[in-house]
């Protein structure tokens, strides 16, 4: 005998808890911080397809440098897991600067570029973890990063179920969650308060004329590919050394794509990619939540776990007209 | 004598043939050194590594019929994302409508298995091929009514793909067990033998024992079809304009919508007979990881063969023996197989960026200028 379908109330009761919104605000970091470097590197004009791959490679080191620290430095599994985010960031820095030198330097096709950086993520961290550590798939569990804030408070009554929700939602993360959305509003400031951001922005809109004001496009352009390896290379951090601690090939399974696609549905503003990634991160949430109901509600897991990507088509569809992007994006700089 | 200007316009011609077979070979040797260089800092030994892999390539018979079959999806894949590249559309998600096309001809041949052969296959490669232009519809329509970018939906549209593939093997198309209960492996069941495309040493049977199927043939007959839709049709002349430059096409009485959907949905139902051909000629069935990224692969392909149709063919020809020879040199050289994934992608990079060379040539000439 099958158990009962369950009630409408017993599934809200199960979904509707502190620790959706806590996972949208997990999920969504690494979507987040991927949206805003695609957005910067897109501002400044050039295309930045290889998220997929910057994220990928930069999780892979990040893990791998997180595994060695404790026996080759000696170090703390804490201090261990911000050695990896650190040499996360660096391998993005690196191979976006791959990106930066075939699409500004040698004028190349930047989809094709970006294409070529995410083949070459994915072939070489596989390569690297059969070098590595002798086999195929997934890569031992390195320490992760602890927790920022850990309070150890006991209320009861009303105030303590609110303390309860407060607490589940928004004090248990990582110190990652937090430095998102301070990048996040930082940068939407810089863009549009700064020197750098109006520069950056003519770059992207018009380069011949910020060219004619004596801005340097290809240095321009070359900081903002940089800065979204970086961004890209904490997003990959994000991805292993926040909870699993372990890489597995592939592990980025198309965020880089959403990415993307966040940073669309923000209109190239960082902040509204960090919106549109919570947005993101909240679907998946709930898809996650939901699932434990698959069997029940007679729905295949499958149909769950199509959710994101349907979801982030259905939002470029709706949204695309009203959109518009950097005038001069994907278009090589030629100086006359 | 000749004229001048004839010599010159003779040494024009060949110069332009020089540069479009100079680069992509120029491409693949460098990537070959690069990958070389990676194999040496891993503590490997890149001379053997690459003697084995082309050992495993084309060594004997055996490997040769590898490197043919490897090669028949990827001619496949390679044309579909030849056709979008020269449509101006980046069909990154070749890998979905592939796996669609898969479940089609798994559907069709388990369906209709009653009809003789003759009747089977094509049905099967029809249908296979219009599942995976389907699957590229409704990209295609976002691309040409809203805009959306062909790169994201169509790669969401893989991932949806896969996950729907899973879904069918776990579900309505799953094999039944020994017991005749659902089995345990997410496959389907064996396609009866008029269903299979048929391997070259049951047509010919005094060829040596290999793994190379008819798909290969059907393969080349596509590759010169599409060459010649795009030489001699206007479907390929409306494509090759739009791709060339949409904005004169649509002033020159083109529809450039209309062009956009059927030419990414032509794309999508190649990449289709990619996965039609896996399932009839290699697995005779189903799974849910039949193919070896071969969409992915496909881009590599199409940009090594400058997206000409029949330059495709050498070109999967390249990439199949790389991925036949792959296992070989990680059992005789001790080098991770995925070092194809990564001369692959190295190849992509120095074809897009083949200005590399000239970029060398110059910093050569700067430095001489300030010694000197």
């Amino acid at each position: 005998m099958a158990s009962p379908p369950p009630g409408i109330a017993e599934i809200l009761n199960t979904v509707l808890q502190p620790d959706l919104i806590a996972s949208s605000l997990r999920i969504a970091t690494p979507l987040a911080l991927a949206a805003i470097g695609g957005t910067i590197c897109e501002r400044s004009g050039v295309v930045n397809i290889a998220l997929e791959g910057l994220m990928l490679i930069a999780a892979f080191f990040g893990t791998a440098a997180a595994l060695a620290a404790p026996t080759a430095l000696g170090v703390s599994p804490v201090a261990a897991a911000w050695i990896g985010v650190l040499a996360a960031v660096i391998a993005g820095v690196v191979m976006s600067g791959l990106h930066a030198f075939t699409s500004i330097t040698l004028k190349a096709d930047q989809v094709v570029s970006g294409t070529a950086i995410n083949i070459l993520a994915l072939g070489l961290t596989g390569f690297l973890i059969q070098v590595f550590y002798d086999r195929q798939g997934t890569t031992d569990g390195a320490a992760t990063l602890p927790p920022l804030f850990v309070f150890d408070v006991k209320a009861s009554g009303a105030l303590g179920t609110v303390w309860e929700w407060v607490n589940g939602m928004f004090l248990g993360h990582t110190p990652l969650v937090y430095v998102t959305i301070v990048i996040a509003i930082v940068a939407q400031w810089a863009m549009y308060r700064t020197r750098w951001g109006l520069r950056l922005r003519a770059l992207g809109e018009h380069p011949r004329a910020a060219d004619t004001v004596g801005i340097n496009v290809v240095k321009g352009r070359y900081v903002a590919v940089l800065m979204s390896g970086a961004l890209a290379g904490l997003a990959g951090a994000n991805l292993t050394l926040e909870q699993v601690g372990s890489f597995s090939e592939n592990m980025t399974s198309g965020r880089g794509f959403i990415a993307l696609a966040a940073n669309i549905f923000g209109r190239w503003t960082p902040v509204g990619s960090y919106l549109a990634s919570l947005l993101f991160g909240f679907a998946e949430a709930l898809e996650i939540r939901l699932q434990t109901f698959a069997a029940a509600i007679n729905i295949p897991p499958q149909f769950f776990l199509m959710l994101p990507y349907v979801l982030t088509v259905v939002v470029l569809a709706g949204f695309m007209g009203r959109a518009v992007g950097p005038a001069a994006v994907g278009k090589p700089y030629e100086k006359e | 004598m000749r004229a001048p200007e004839e010599i010159t316009a003779r040494n024009a011609r060949w110069m332009n043939v020089a540069q479009k077979v100079g680069t992509p070979m120029a491409s693949v040797l460098l990537a070959m050194i690069t990958g070389s260089l990676i194999v040496a800092a891993t503590g490997g030994n890149p001379v053997l590594a690459f003697t084995a892999l082309f050992q495993g390539a084309f060594g004997n018979p055996y490997q040769i019929g590898e490197t043919i079959m490897r090669s028949t999806p990827l001619i496949f894949t390679g044309l579909a994302i030849a056709y979008g590249f020269r449509s101006g559309l980046f069909n990154i998600g070749a890998e979905g409508q592939l796996y669609m096309g898969g479940l089609a001809v798994a559907w069709l041949g388990i369906a209709f298995q009653g009809l003789p052969w003759f009747l089977l296959v094509p049905i099967m490669l029809v249908g296979g091929a219009l599942a995976g232009a389907a699957w590229a519809f409704v990209p295609a329509l976002l691309k040409a009514k809203v805009g959306a970018h062909e790169v994201i939906t169509t790669m969401m549209f893989s991932w949806v793909a896969r996950y729907f593939v899973s879904y069918v093997l776990n579900g309505p198309l799953k094999a039944l067990g020994p017991d005749g209960k659902p089995g345990t492996v997410p496959v389907s069941e064996m396609l009866p033998a008029q269903a299979t495309l048929p391997k070259f040493t049951a047509v010919l049977p005094f060829l040596p024992s290999n793994n190379a199927h008819v798909g290969f043939i059907l393969a080349i007959v596509v590759a010169i079809v599409v060459w010649l839709i795009f030489r001699y049709t206007t479907l390929g002349y409306e494509a090759r304009a739009v791709g060339f430059n949409p904005f004169a096409a649509e002033n020159g009485g083109v529809s450039v919508a209309r062009t956009t959907i059927m030419s990414l949905c032509i794309s999508g139902a190649l990449a289709a007979l990619a996965g039609a051909s896996e399932v009839m000629g290699v697995h005779g069935r189903l799974s849910d990881q039949f193919s070896a990224g071969f969409g992915f692969t496909g881009i590599a392909v199409a940009l090594l063969a400058k997206n000409h149709p029949l330059a495709v063919i050498p070109a999967a020809i390249l990439f199949g023996g790389l991925s036949a020879g792959s296992g070989y040199m990680q059992l005789n050289a001790n080098v991770p197989d995925k070092l194809v994934d990564i001369v692959q992608a190295l190849v992509i990079l120095f074809v897009a960026a083949e200005t590399i060379i000239t970029w060398f040539i110059k910093q050569r000439q700067k430095e001489a200028t300030k010694h000197g």
